[in-house]
């Protein structure tokens, strides 16, 4: 593998942004997608901007994710393309969410281009938005670790996706052709930080967008990567490590229905996790819908059947109903839980299960826009295992039985 | 002064005992309150139909997980009940409930309320950070000593309006010296004093209004001042106003917990406020620049404007901002003044009409009419 390698003697962000300057000059995209420092505060923003003195503000690399990238690149490409060239600068589990609602229909690519940085994790908000000078010291401190602060969001702490998504194991069961991988890769240019030194950051080429990109910037693919790419190697396989133990120790305190329960004991059933999921893009929940309204009686009777019945009715189903619905798609990003005011850990949750979910369908959500979602593909050998065949039906075969 | 059942116990063991008399000798098929979840001091608002599960109850416990006031419309949405139900219920959370009944979101029929003289919740925060336990013992002694417990909700801290208006009994909590041995339940309505009835307790008589009560009304007019003072220090205008609010993620879990926002689909979460690209593009070639996604503080003053004559200040919509956004205080604010200039106070009277589904010929005649 190849790329650009650029000097960062000046700092990581300024050779990004320079970067991302020169490209606006040279009318290779109209406008950026980027997160940036809201002018007067602490608080940071997606600015979409023209105007390339607004770059001072931008920060690729914000300590903190406010609203998830994802999410934000669909409330401007919902309604269809746009009729300037964008480049949005995200982070990989913000790409990755782009893609899911790219297959979900919920934003259009079409004149987008998406590039990703490897990325250390965030802050958890509220601490950031309590101590912000602490939490960005504290994030420059896990940059230098590389995802060793116990500070971070605790799902960035075990997150293997932080960098190029085509480095993600597992890969895909069929492997794809190299034009199969440009046409679809979920980043057009990534952006890598690692085995730089904070000396250097290199650009690689992922899509022909991104190929067009750097040629027309006059920055050829040439570098070697090596560096860059056995660093990244070797935190997966460390985070991999890290990740499979949490997921064991979190199944233990979660398996069976009275730990899962009492995990959801505190929700207040405010659903903040819903409405700042990236996936969860359904303009009315059906868990807010009147579908759910009883007459006071079927209350009473509900309630009579235990002896209470709890109000706001039905949080756990909420969970596992929301659950149900997204976790295929679920990018572990972690903004669920930063939104809980009860700091019930909803995403460390969710990505045990996700794992669980997606590693059965074979599935990495957001790893390759062709993709296509598995509740969307009927496979006829999928799941025969857990497959019951129905009375009367032929049994001679005796393969039958034996699944039963 | 007013009828009271006064039972030689603690408040919370007295008013229980109520409760367990309400479902086992009258014909209330239900008890609204607070039910104990864990022993880290975490409470549901839960609809309790029998005698066991009442012994969880809890209903005093200083914590809002959610405003009741939202739990009864849920409950009476659809219609009235038609079996009598109880409910307890915080001040605020009374007169949201009022709000709510007023347009129609609910019913009282058949609804015997309990409140209480308020001393206030601490904030959610405060068990999500496992402090909820710690806190209750101060918490009591504040109570008994009318003094404002500098760890409550920043919108408890200032609530003069801790004494309910329309409950059909209240529970004598506000400068009870002796609440620990004794529990003070005034009767103020004839249903009130109909269904305490044979209650255990003896009958007597008590002021609602004291001079504790006199005296925890001044202490919380002047933080009033205080807060709005020290949030004035920071600025007004719309500069502050862009400030306060940058944080802001556009999660609208303000909307979501505040009880009067009942509306099932929000205005700012329609299609109304989705743009198209085009508009996007446009607006971006005028200013060079967009806060993605875009009318922050438009949804925020959108939303103040639909509710903020019915805001009975419980503060649950700071508890549940994600980036600790004073959302309360901002509110509580222009509300107080605006509810000022209609002359009304949400949820004091259930026949007296929300300003807005009034017309008044002469009304503000001062501003505008020529």
């Amino acid at each position: 593998m190849k790329g650009k390698a650029l000097s960062a003697k000046e700092g990581i962000n300024k050779a990004i942004i320079d970067f991302l300057k020169k490209s606006l000059e040279k009318k290779c995209f109209d406008a950026l997608l980027i997160p940036a420092k809201v002018p007067e505060t602490e608080s940071y923003a997606w600015l979409l901007l023209q105007d390339e003195s607004l770059l001072e503000l931008a920060n690729p690399l914000p300590p903190v994710m406010t609203v998830q990238g994802g999410k934000a690149l669909s409330t401007v490409t919902k309604h269809g393309e746009m009729h300037q060239s964008v480049a949005a600068v995200m982070r990989p589990c913000e790409v990755r969410a782009a893609v899911e609602l790219f297959k979900l229909k919920q934003n259009n690519l079409e004149n987008i281009t998406l590039i990703s940085i490897d990325c250390p994790g965030t802050m958890p908000l509220s601490d950031y938005t309590d101590n912000p000078e602490k939490m960005t010291k504290a994030f420059e401190n896990a940059f230098d670790k590389w995802g060793e602060g116990d500070n971070l969001r605790p799902i960035c702490q075990i997150c293997h996706k932080f960098s190029l998504t085509s480095l993600f194991p597992p890969s895909p069961q069929e492997s794809p052709s190299d034009q199969n991988e440009k046409d679809f890769s979920a980043s057009d240019l990534h952006i890598g930080l690692l085995g730089g030194n904070k000396e250097k950051i290199f650009l690689m080429p992922c899509s022909t967008r991104g190929t067009e990109l750097l040629e027309k910037l006059e920055l050829p693919p040439q570098d070697s990567l090596e560096k860059w790419e056995s660093k990244v190697k070797e935190i997966i396989d460390k985070k991999i490590k890290k990740r499979n133990t949490f997921n064991k120790e979190w199944l233990t305190k979660i398996g069976g229905n009275e730990k899962f329960i009492a995990v959801f004991d505190e929700c207040i059933n405010c659903h903040n996790c819903m409405r700042v999921c990236p996936i969860c893009y359904c303009q009315q929940c059906y868990f807010d819908s009147p579908a759910l309204n009883l007459p006071p009686e079927a209350y009473l009777q509900r309630a009579e059947k235990r002896g209470a019945l709890r109000f706001p009715l039905d949080t756990l189903l909420f969970h596992l109903g929301r659950m149900s619905h997204m976790v295929l798609s679920c990018v572990s990003c972690g903004a669920c839980e930063d939104a809980c005011p009860m700091s019930i850990p909803v995403a460390q949750i969710f990505s045990v299960i996700g794992d669980q979910t997606q590693k059965d369908f074979n599935y990495v959500p957001g790893r390759n826009r062709g993709e296509p979602l598995p509740l969307q593909v009927f496979r006829e050998d999928e799941f025969s295992e857990v497959e019951i065949p129905s009375e009367g039906e032929e049994t001679s075969t005796g393969e039958a039985e034996k699944n039963v | 002064m007013s009828k009271a059942l006064k039972i030689k116990k603690g408040v919370d063991k007295g008013l229980n005992d109520l409760l367990e008399f309400l479902l086992k000798s009258k014909d209330i098929k239900g008890i609204f309150a607070l039910k104990k979840m864990n022993e880290n001091g975490a409470v549901s608002y839960s609809l309790m139909t029998s005698v066991d599960e009442l012994k969880k109850a809890t209903p005093l416990h200083p914590l809002m997980p959610v405003n009741a006031g939202k739990v009864l419309s849920i409950f009476s949405l659809k219609e009235a009940t038609k079996e009598p139900v109880a409910a307890v219920l915080r001040p605020c959370e009374l007169r949201a409930f009022i709000e709510l009944v007023k347009r129609n979101q609910g019913s009282l029929d058949n609804l015997l309320l309990i409140s209480l003289t308020c001393g206030g919740v601490y904030p959610l925060q405060s068990l999500a950070d496992g402090n909820m336990k710690k806190h209750l013992p101060p918490y009591w002694e504040s109570l008994k000593k009318a003094e404002i417990n500098p760890d409550l909700r920043v919108t408890c801290q200032s609530c003069e309006h801790f004494i309910p208006y329309l409950a059909d009994m209240t529970v004598a909590t506000v400068g009870k010296k002796d609440l620990d041995k004794e529990c003070t339940i005034l009767l103020n309505t004839t249903k009130g004093e109909d269904y305490a009835k044979d209650a255990p307790g003896n009958i007597g008589s008590e002021e609602m209004e004291t001079a504790e009560t006199e005296k925890l009304k001044k202490r919380r007019e002047e933080q009033n001042k205080k807060i709005v003072e020290d949030f004035e220090k920071e600025g007004l205008g719309f500069k502050a106003l862009v400030k306060t609010f940058s944080a802001c993620l556009a999660c609208h879990g303000c909307s979501y917990a505040c009880p009067i926002c009942y509306c099932t689909l929000c205005d700012f979460d329609s299609k109304t406020l989705e743009y198209s690209p085009q508009s996007f593009v446009s607006e971006l070639e005028q200013k060079g620049g967009l806060k993605i996604p875009p009318g922050n503080i438009f949804f925020h003053l959108g939303r103040m404007s639909h509710m903020a004559v019915s805001c009975v200040n419980c503060g649950m919509c700071s508890d549940v901002c994600p980036v600790n956004i004073p959302v309360a205080t901002v509110f509580s604010r222009v509300s107080l003044s605006l509810q000022d200039e209609f002359n009304y106070l949400p949820g004091k009277d259930v026949e007296e009409s929300v300003p807005y589904g009034v017309y008044k010929e002469e009304e503000f005649v001062e501003i505008g009419e020529q």
